[in-house]
This record gives C-alpha cells, sequence and structure tokens, in this order.
C-alpha cells in the first residue's frame, strides 16, 4: 500500500529549517500542494516488490596515487569570498558575548 | 561557398588545418551571427569575443609557423553556464552565483582548449540543471530556434538552441535525467550522454552527483565523436572517471550498414501516453533501421514504469546536499540577516535560489529525512538497482536500444508553470540510461504535422558510445533529418 503523507505545517517548517530555506507565508500553501502532489505520486514505489535485488553493489573504481599536490593561492581561494579578512572567510557572530 | 556559420566542427577543423580559410574568420562569423541573431533567443548567457578572437589569432599564427594543429583547432564550441572557465563567470543559471570568477577550468573544458576549440561563450540552462524546458534560469527564458513561441527543452537549452540556429558546431552540456538529450530532441539536433565517468566532472557545477554527465550537442555524429575523442578519458580531478575507449572516429565508417545490428524495442518506452507523431517518427527509424539491415527485437524494462519517481528521489536527495554549499560564507551572493550566522545563510539561500530549487531541495530533504528516509530515498535506491538488472537483460539479447527521446514534441513557453509533475514526466524516456550510467543519444529523425522536431533516443551498454556514434552516423548517410535548419 502506498503510504499516505501529510505535509503538514510543522514538516513543511522542519525541512525548510534543514534545507535553510525561509518560505514565505504567501507562498507556503502552494508549495506544500506541490510538493503533497509529487510525494503521492511518488509513493508508488512503496508497491514495486525489490526484495531481491542488491542496490549497495557499486564497480570497482581506480584508486588514484595518494600525492599531496599544490593547493590554490589563498587569494585566488579567497576571491569569490563576499567578506573576508587576514586571510579568513568573515562570518557573521555565531556565540553570543 | 558554404558561409563558414554553416560548416560541421569536421569541416572547420579540416579546412583550417588546409588553409581553406582561417581561425580567426571562422570565429568572426560565428560572433557576428550571435550578436545579429541571439537577441530573438537568448541562446547565450554571455559571449567571449575577446578571448575567442586571441584563440583563433593564436591558432592562425600556430598554423603559419608550421607548428601542429590540435583536431578541433579553429573550432567554436558553446559551454553550458555550469562548467567553469577560469577568470570567465559562471552562474548555472542562478542568481546565487550570477558573479562567481572561478579559479580554476573544467577539465573538459581544458581539454577542448588542448584540441585547439574557441570557446565561444556561455549559454543558458536551467537553474543548476533543475528544469526541462530552460525557463528556471534567473538569465530568463532561451527560446526554440524552431519557433520562439516554444521551449527549447533542457536543462541545456541554450546549448540546443545555439546548434539549431547555426551560432556554433558544437555545444557542451551535462546530463543528469536528460538535460542534453531532451533539449537536442526539441530542437532538431544531435546530442550525446556518454557512459557515467567517461568524461570527468571537474569544474562542472554539482546538480546530483551519481547521475551527473558531461554530454555534447552537435549536427552530426562526426563531429559528437571528435569531440568524445578529445575530452573522454581518467582525470585524477574526478575520482569517478573511466579510461578511455578506443578513439572512436577512425572507426566511425567501419559500418556501411547496419548488418548483423539486433536493436531492442523496449515496450514500456515505445507505447500507450507517449505522442502519436513522436511514435510514428520512431518507427519511421526503426524501418530505416531494418531496411539498413538490423534486425528489430522486442524487450521490455519494467523498472521503467518507476523510473521517473526513483530519478527525482535520487536526484533531489543529492541535489539538497550538495546546494547546501551556497551558504554565502565562501562564495556566491550573501544576503545579510539579523547579525547572525543562520540568518544570514537562510536569507542568502531564500533569495538566491529560484522556485523551482527551493522545491527540489525541499524534496529531497524530505527523501533523506528521519522516518523517509528508507521509505523513499532507499526504495528508490533499490529500484535503481532493479532498473540495472532489467537493462543487463535486455542487452544480453540486443546491441542497442530504441526509443523516442521525449514524450512530446516543444511545447509553449510558460505552459507547464503550475504543474512540477507534468514537467517531471517529460523525463520519463530520458532517466533510465540516466540511471544506470548508460551511454545514450538523441538523433532528429522527423517533426510534426506543424514542424517540431521530433527526435529517437539510442541507448548501448556501458562503454559502447562508439557503437552509438557508428549506428546514427550509418543513418545520417541515409537520411535527410539532420540537414534540416531552423534558420535560415
Amino acid at each position: 500500500m502506498p503510504i499516505q503523507v501529510s505535509l503538514d505545517r510543522a514538516l513543511m517548517q522542519h525541512l525548510a529549517d534543514l534545507a535553510r530555506l525561509h518560505v514565505p507565508t504567501e507562498r507556503q500553501a502552494v508549495l506544500r500542494q506541490r510538493l503533497e502532489c509529487i510525494v503521492a505520486a511518488f509513493s508508488t514505489l512503496q508497491d514495486a516488490e525489490d526484495g531481491h535485488v542488491d542496490a549497495a553493489k557499486e564497480r570497482q573504481l581506480e584508486l588514484r596515487d595518494d600525492l599531496a599536490t599544490p593547493p590554490l593561492p589563498l587569494t585566488t581561494v579567497l576571491a569569490n569570498a563576499p567578506q573576508h579578512a587576514g586571510g579568513t572567510f568573515v562570518v557573521p557572530r555565531v556565540i553570543d558575548a | 561557398m558554404t558561409a563558414l556559420w554553416r560548416l560541421s566542427a569536421a569541416t572547420i577543423a579540416r579546412g583550417v588545418a588546409a588553409g581553406s580559410f582561417t581561425a580567426s574568420e571562422v570565429t568572426a562569423a560565428h560572433l557576428a551571427r550571435v550578436h545579429l541573431l541571439d537577441a530573438s533567443y537568448s541562446a547565450f548567457v554571455e559571449t567571449w569575443d575577446e578571448r575567442a578572437l586571441a584563440t583563433a589569432a593564436a591558432i592562425d599564427e600556430d598554423r603559419a609557423m608550421g607548428r601542429p594543429l590540435g583536431p578541433l583547432a579553429g573550432v567554436p564550441v558553446a559551454c553550458k553556464d555550469n562548467l567553469v572557465l577560469a577568470g570567465e563567470r559562471t552562474s548555472a543559471g542562478s542568481r546565487l552565483l550570477a558573479e562567481f570568477r572561478s579559479p580554476y577550468t573544467a577539465t573538459a573544458l581544458a581539454r577542448l582548449q588542448a584540441a585547439g576549440a574557441v570557446l565561444l561563450g556561455r549559454t543558458n540552462m536551467d537553474e543548476f540543471g533543475m528544469g526541462n524546458t530552460t525557463e528556471t534560469s534567473a538569465f530568463g527564458p532561451t527560446r526554440n530556434p524552431f519557433d520562439p513561441s516554444l521551449v527549447p527543452g533542457g536543462s541545456t537549452g541554450g546549448g540546443a538552441a545555439a546548434i539549431a540556429a547555426d551560432f556554433c558546431p558544437l555545444a557542451i552540456g551535462s546530463d543528469t535525467g536528460g538535460s542534453v538529450r531532451q533539449p537536442a530532441s526539441l530542437c532538431g539536433v544531435m546530442g550525446l550522454k556518454p557512459t557515467y565517468g567517461r568524461v570527468s566532472r571537474s569544474g562542472l557545477v554539482a546538480y546530483a552527483s551519481s547521475l551527473d554527465c558531461v554530454g555534447a550537442l552537435a549536427r552530426t555524429a562526426e563531429d559528437l565523436a571528435l569531440w568524445l575523442d578529445v575530452t573522454a578519458g581518467l582525470d585524477a580531478a574526478d575520482p569517478t572517471s573511466i579510461a578511455a575507449e578506443r578513439p572512436a572516429t577512425p572507426q566511425l565508417t567501419a559500418r556501411k550498414d547496419l548488418r548483423g545490428l539486433r536493436i531492442g524495442v523496449p515496450r514500456e518506452m515505445n507505447g500507450p501516453g507517449l505522442d502519436e507523431e513522436v511514435l510514428a517518427v520512431t518507427r519511421t527509424a526503426a524501418q530505416l533501421a531494418r531496411q539498413l539491415g538490423a534486425e528489430l527485437v522486442d524487450c521490455s524494462l519494467p523498472a521503467v514504469a518507476h523510473a521517473v519517481a526513483t530519478y527525482y528521489l535520487i536526484a533531489t536527495a543529492e541535489a539538497a546536499s550538495n546546494l547546501a554549499r551556497y551558504d554565502g560564507v565562501r562564495f556566491g551572493q550573501r544576503r545579510e540577516g539579523h547579525g547572525r550566522l543562520e540568518a544570514m545563510m537562510t536569507r542568502t539561500r531564500s533569495s538566491g535560489f529560484g522556485d523551482e530549487v527551493q522545491l527540489r531541495i525541499l524534496l529531497g530533504t524530505f527523501a533523506l529525512s528521519y522516518g523517509y528516509a528508507e521509505q523513499f530515498h532507499g526504495r528508490a535506491a533499490r529500484m535503481r538497482a532493479r532498473l540495472c538488472a532489467d537493462f543487463a537483460t535486455a542487452f544480453a539479447n540486443c546491441d542497442v536500444l530504441l526509443s523516442p527521446t521525449s514524450p512530446m514534441p516543444a511545447f509553449p513557453l510558460g505552459s507547464t508553470h503550475d504543474d512540477p509533475l507534468t514537467l517531471y514526466l517529460c523525463d520519463a524516456l530520458t532517466v533510465p540510461a540516466s540511471l544506470a550510467g548508460l551511454p545514450a543519444m538523441s538523433q532528429p529523425f522527423g517533426s510534426t504535422h506543424d514542424g517540431r522536431p521530433i527526435g529517437v533516443q539510442w541507448t548501448a551498454s556501458h562503454g559502447r558510445e562508439t557503437l552509438l556514434l557508428q549506428i546514427t552516423h550509418v543513418l545520417q548517410q541515409h537520411s535527410e533529418h539532420h540537414l534540416r535548419r531552423a534558420l535560415p
């Protein structure tokens, strides 16, 4: 049986928090309806018999040599940073004083 | 003499090497055409005129000095906006990366440069590859050169439109669930997605890492063979890359017909639910293949029925993880928020990502979240394994599979905005090969009653790109669908 998932307000907020997204109030209903529609359609996977298939089987990849190579220069790495100082990325405070 | 912008990549490379025309003349002709016409289609986000003309001049100097030329010397190439080129902007169709300039060059582009290609500019795409109409781009939609009221497909819609409009003979794209093949079909050009890992992903902006492939669009199988030969192969910067096979170009003309070839026709990909004209075109391709000696074989891929759900659960889960890096700290746009780190990250992401990207991040977060991960992502992973097993069974009895590329031809811009599920179903025929990591090609093979192009899809087992190129090359010698032009 396909499982029924109700994407209630609490679950939507939980997903948005995990994804670090803010969904404005005026978009919440539309987004929820779209997600519910997709999740309901994809619930058909629940019906599919899949007992004998080994999903963990993966092809072998060639390992490269474990050698250190020169990193990018610091100035190059920082060139795209929205804010940097003293060779570091600058971010807003994390811990209250 | 044929206009320089009408020539294939192979013809240009031969002509430059022989001195029939210069790389500078070829580059100038293509740039002039882009600047004359692209305002109506928006295939390009940006052209790199100065860089392109300087590259072309250097090639002309190499020739004048008698230095060896690469196999793509002087060939203008368009690059999808998600492959980084040192010093140039790469935005992946996103507001969030509008001003991002990469410190390094993607392996796929570096190998093209080493082969003498002239990189013309970056082409429009759905934001982070999430879409199949090119309408989710922050730069606005691209329009189909066959009819500007129609979508070009996506996410490599800019690249497909660039080939269809004769802006360049070769466009580099990426294909996660059909993003090279579907726009190729809707724009009446050829598109190749190689085996997963055949072309390095280093420098490709990640969408879904277990599915992402660098691919290419062109008018002829010969041009795609040239591209594959210079681009494929191991790369220390991509641990999933695999060794190149023998070069395809010298083997391209090994077949004069299709005798001895067994073509599987999967029931689930050639039946109900597909547009009637699309099915008719696919039957036309099958008939020509049979006339050329191939044997058609009925086959079945039962797990294809679940491919769209499987694909979207896996792809969005990987995207939710991959796109976590866009947090306003190391690169990209930043929006401050109430002085705190988390608030800044949330504000940056919410204002930087478009609606479709946010929807897919939420879907992927759901598919991986506690209480649902096993029921959704876990089952999708097992269904993917089952689909791989279905393909293995099919390829035990045939050499290649034939189906339409897209369930429907190009449709009007704006017609699917309110219905994401319908849009996802557009990928029903391309995601199976993506999930199994198989090489696949779209080849134009006809059109609807009102002139919209229709492509057919050829899928082979791992590593058999050369077979796909040989088949499509033979068919191009016996048909004229690839010669149809969108614009005079």
